[in-house]
């Protein structure tokens, strides 16, 4: 174990933490965003560091495959090569062999595909895949999972459960750097409440530095979606950090960690900046509309980020979709109110508000209390909030009703 | 603007030093214009743009067509010019109709009314009157006058034309100074 998990405050389920790992000593709720080829597109380690990131993720299968592993190992690791001096996690590669890759077969072995760089045969095995991410050196690495898309139906879900668990023994055993890197276990089962329960039975019995929520964000509907979350949390340990893999929009994030858990990936926000959208509290902004053409106002007034301290959405406007420009100064928007959301949380868990500012707009404890408060409900102005919303937040023992039209 | 030549070489070249309003250093000539699109240089934002070395890096040069599809004169004065849009305060902005990438003239299609250009939004014709209402509200430090620009191929004729037309242009631009 390479890491310390200290809570720090709670609401009901919701808790801030501080994780502690080799690289940086991090503050829970967090979201990281991902640098797919050891970069985040757009922006460089020092914008990145000014704006507050603490892990940024990195993609095996994209490293493995350029620069390699090897190389990336001669040179010191991926930190050193990216000149990240905070913390990384570094996934399985697994999940985008399944989503990149059309004749990917998994076996008992592991997972057998066609290498995009020559088409030879190829098998990636969990030990190969410990192996890899212990030469790229992240903080935090993956177990290799057999990941389904929780639209299937079936006994391949079952299937899929139980080898997620004999792979993960075979990732322990394979795991040369155990007080450097940190093995996280992933929970599989579908939606299938008895399949994640026991998932999550073996998992913990593993004994592991951290636990991962997989197989969600992949189209699912919302009400099954946050109900596993909330049950893997419920049943997860309390003292160790709990990822939820691939989410997510800011309202999912807020739900999430409602209910429980602590850090969080997705590259919506980075791939929504180069199609010219930004996040606001509002929900988002499209800066592509001609709306925008002659609008001097910064994309997020509350927002205290480099792009809206300096940038009129008139002037973002030229520039989507024609000049790289425009990407990068969205992206680095939309991380920045990633960022700040993630700091909110912490803080506001901390400090014993986090339903009032979260929740409840127009409350005076929140103006007074933090300008950069993100009231997530403003989104639904007209009181519709959608109703997996309600009911999750039922369940974590906040009370939105006064945010509710009906 | 102050410019003042320091030294002279036993030939033709001088080191001299500009002062600028909005810059809070003296720039030092020769020197090299970064060059932008849009008034950023390419791929390098404002908080990235400060590690490069200053004063040198402090002079910019823009051409005003970038903007031909937006933001409008309008806009750009109400944002308060060129420096505030970009969120460069303490840098000089140098206005040159062309660019040599995606402003290029295009004699065949200038005439007796304005200058022809070749941009990412198709050839534009561009009058003096249109090129001053956008120096107006882009507000550079310095700007050069809107030229008919011609190879240096062009036969005598078309050369003399382009000349007779610049120095027009040139008084019909001061004319319309700020």
């Amino acid at each position: 174990m390479a890491l310390r998990f200290e809570v720090l405050g709670r609401f009901n389920r919701a808790r801030a933490a501080q994780l502690t790992l080799p690289h940086f000593a991090c503050q829970t709720p967090l979201f990281m965003p991902v640098g797919t080829q050891g970069t985040i597109k757009g922006l460089t380690t020092d914008q990145l560091e000014e704006i507050g990131c603490q892990i940024i993720l990195g993609n095996t299968y994209h490293l493995a495959l350029r620069p390699t592993s090897e190389l990336i190992d001669e040179l010191g690791g991926l930190h050193k090569f990216m000149n990240w001096p905070r913390a990384l996690l570094t996934d399985s590669g697994g999940f985008q062999m399944v989503s990149l890759l059309h004749l990917a077969d998994i076996t008992e072995k592991g997972v057998t595909f066609q290498s995009p760089v020559d088409g030879k045969p190829m098998l990636l095995t969990p030990e190969e895949s410990i192996q890899i991410q212990n030469r790229i050196g992240a903080d935090i690495i993956m177990a290799l999972d057999d990941v389904v898309r929780t639209t299937i139906t079936g006994p391949r879900i079952e299937e899929a459960m139980y080898r997620t668990l004999r792979w993960v023994d075979r990732c322990i055993a394979a795991h040369k750097r155990p007080h450097e890197q940190n093995l996280f276990g992933i929970v599989q089962g579908g939606l299938d409440p008895v399949l994640r329960d026991i998932c999550v039975r073996g998992l913990v019995d593993r004994n592991l530095p951290g636990y991962a929520i997989g197989g969600l964000a992949g189209g699912e509907d919302k009400d099954s979606f946050w109900r596993v979350v909330a049950q893997c949390t419920a049943a997860l340990p309390e003292d160790k950090p709990r990822y939820v893999m691939g989410v997510g929009y800011p309202l999912d994030i807020v739900v999430c960690s409602a209910l429980g858990a602590d850090m969080y990936d997705c590259v919506y926000p980075t791939r929504t900046a180069r199609f010219g959208t930004a996040l606001v509290p509002e929900g988002v902004l499209k800066l592509k509309h001609n709306a925008m053409v002659n609008d001097t106002r910064p994309i997020d007034p509350t927002c205290a980020c480099m792009v809206c301290k300096n940038y009129t959405r008139a002037y973002i406007h030229c520039l989507v979709t024609k000049d790289a420009m425009g990407s990068q100064l969205l992206s680095y928007h939309n991380l920045y109110y990633m960022l700040q959301l993630s700091r909110n949380l912490h803080s506001s868990i901390v400090e014993g508000r986090f339903p009032e500012c979260y929740i409840i707009p127009d409350s005076n404890l929140c103006a007074s209390r933090n300008s950069n408060v993100v009231r997530f409900l403003w989104q639904f102005p007209k009181g519709d909030v959608p109703e997996w919303v309600c009911n999750a937040m039922d369940v974590a023992g906040i009370d939105i009703s006064s945010c509710c039209s009906s | 603007m102050k410019f003042a030549v320091k030294a002279l070489s036993s030939g033709k070249a001088r080191a001299g030093v500009v002062h600028l309003g909005s810059c809070p250093s003296p720039i030092e000539t020769p020197c090299l214009l970064l060059s932008t699109r849009k008034g950023l240089p390419i791929f390098i934002s404002p908080d990235l743009l400060s590690s490069l070395p200053s004063p040198d890096s402090n002079l910019l040069q823009f051409s005003p067509l970038h903007f031909s599809e937006g933001p409008s004169p309008k806009t750009i004065s109400s944002i308060g010019g060129l420096h505030q849009m970009v969120g460069l305060h303490e840098y000089g902005f140098a206005a040159v109709a062309r660019d040599s990438i995606q402003c290029l003239p295009e004699c065949g299609s200038t005439n007796k009314t304005g200058a022809s250009f070749e941009t990412p939004c198709g050839r534009r014709l561009i009058k003096p009157v249109e090129y001053m209402e956008m120096i107006t509200s882009m507000k550079p430090n310095l700007w050069a006058t809107l030229a008919d620009e011609v190879p240096a191929w062009a036969n005598n004729k078309r050369n003399k034309t382009s000349v007779d037309r610049t120095v027009k242009w040139l008084d019909e631009c001061i004319a319309r100074s700020p």
